[in-house]
């Protein structure tokens, strides 16, 4: 009795912790947008069409080679925010992208960009969400994500945070990218 | 973690590939911006910083080239909002600091929007098409070194800054300026004698 009393409150900070995932699909796009929300901490994940996120770059005026290379990604408009009392830090370097091969992944930075792009690349500063903050309580952000993926892969999403004096880390299943196109509604 | 999921129900007609692919391409776009102010109502508490710090001076110019140097407005209680056109969250917020702003003008109090990147053109355009068009003075930051300068790393971020140009409350993401309880402190801050800290 003593020790599934023990084992229950060893669990009960994990419990607490452990968020809803959900998700809505459009048949119409073929994407699938993802949110989940943990007490103090909440993430949505909207994967972004090659087409979209070239265009988003293209109007900012970014030369055509610095958007062609765009396509390349898997690109997610992402939502961060610190729905807690403390202060909340992340860091997209910490988290991890498994493919269904087993292969991990890490995103592309903001940074990454800007020393790739260097003098050209101020638009960039402002789309792309700054991969390491704090948010103090009620602040949030966004901005895009990139990750080195074509578009359609599926992948594990492993994600970390730290609020207070506590690092947490969870795990999304399933998620997509942005497929090539749209699916044919006739097929 | 559970999972719930929930699907979109959707007219499905036959159209050409490209029409197709056109209208895919537009919902899209309003599927970034939609959730992104439906995710996030917006808020209304801002953060004091634990440590008032001098405020980096600049000068910039609105739509019609009028200067604005933040040293000079000394004396005044300053919200700076870093934004830009395409920034959902940044364009929720600017009905409720108009509306602070014109509740509170006349005391010792300023908005200063200030763009990053764009055009004078293009926002000119960009206000005509808001509900509410702001008063305030939109400057610009065209190199964006005003907000390197504030550390400033996502948009909107708004701070406060009081009578003695320090800065002294910061929110970053979109928040509602209106609230009774964000108006009060402004009051406090205006209210404040220029050597006091609220």
């Amino acid at each position: 009795m003593h020790y599934r009393i023990i084992t229950a409150c060893l669990l009960c900070p994990l419990l607490v912790h452990a968020g809803e995932v959900q998700r809505e699909f459009n048949p119409q796009t073929g994407i699938e947008r993802v949110q989940v929300e943990h007490p103090g901490f909440s993430l949505r994940l909207l994967p972004l069409a090659s087409d979209y996120v070239a265009a988003v770059f293209s109007a900012r005026g970014l030369p055509q080679d610095i958007v062609d290379a765009t396509r390349a990604y898997c690109a997610f408009g992402t939502i961060l925010k610190n729905t807690g009392q403390q202060p909340l830090h992340y860091r997209l370097t910490d988290w991890r992208y498994v493919t269904t091969d087993g292969k991990t992944h890490r995103l592309k930075t903001k940074t990454q960009w800007l020393e790739e792009w260097k003098d050209r690349s101020l638009a960039f500063r402002w789309i792309l969400l700054h991969e390491e903050q704090t948010y103090q309580p009620g602040d949030w952000g966004q901005g895009f994500t990139t990750l080195p993926l074509p578009a359609g892969s599926q992948f594990d999403l492993y994600y970390s945070w730290t609020q207070g004096d506590k690092t947490y880390e969870e795990k999304i299943e399933d998620v997509h990218c942005a497929p090539v196109e749209a699916p044919d509604p006739d097929a | 973690m559970k999972k719930k999921s929930k699907t979109f129900t959707a007219h499905q007609s036959k159209h050409p590939t490209q029409m197709r692919n056109a209208f895919a391409l537009v919902a899209l776009m309003l599927a970034w911006l939609v959730p992104a102010t439906t995710f996030a109502v917006l808020g209304h508490g801002l953060s004091r910083l634990p440590t008032p710090v001098a405020a980096p001076d600049f000068t910039l110019e609105d739509m019609d080239g009028k200067s604005y140097t933040l040293s000079s407005l000394r004396g005044k209680v300053v919200m700076v909002n870093f934004w830009a056109t395409w920034c959902p969250p940044c364009r929720e917020e600017i009905p409720s600091m108009e509306t602070v702003y014109q509740a509170l003008r006349n005391e010792d109090f300023i908005v200063l929007a200030i763009n990053q990147w764009e055009s004078p053109d293009h926002v000119f355009s960009y206000m005509g098409q808001l509900d509410v068009y702001p008063n305030f003075p939109i400057l610009f930051d065209r190199d964006s070194s005003v907000s390197v300068a504030f550390g400033v790393q996502g948009l909107p971020t708004t701070l406060l800054i009081d009578k003695q140009g320090r800065v002294v409350y910061r929110a970053m993401g979109g928040r509602n300026f209106n609230h009774p309880e964000v108006r009060a402190l402004i009051q406090q801050m205006i209210d404040t004698a220029d050597s006091e800290s609220p």
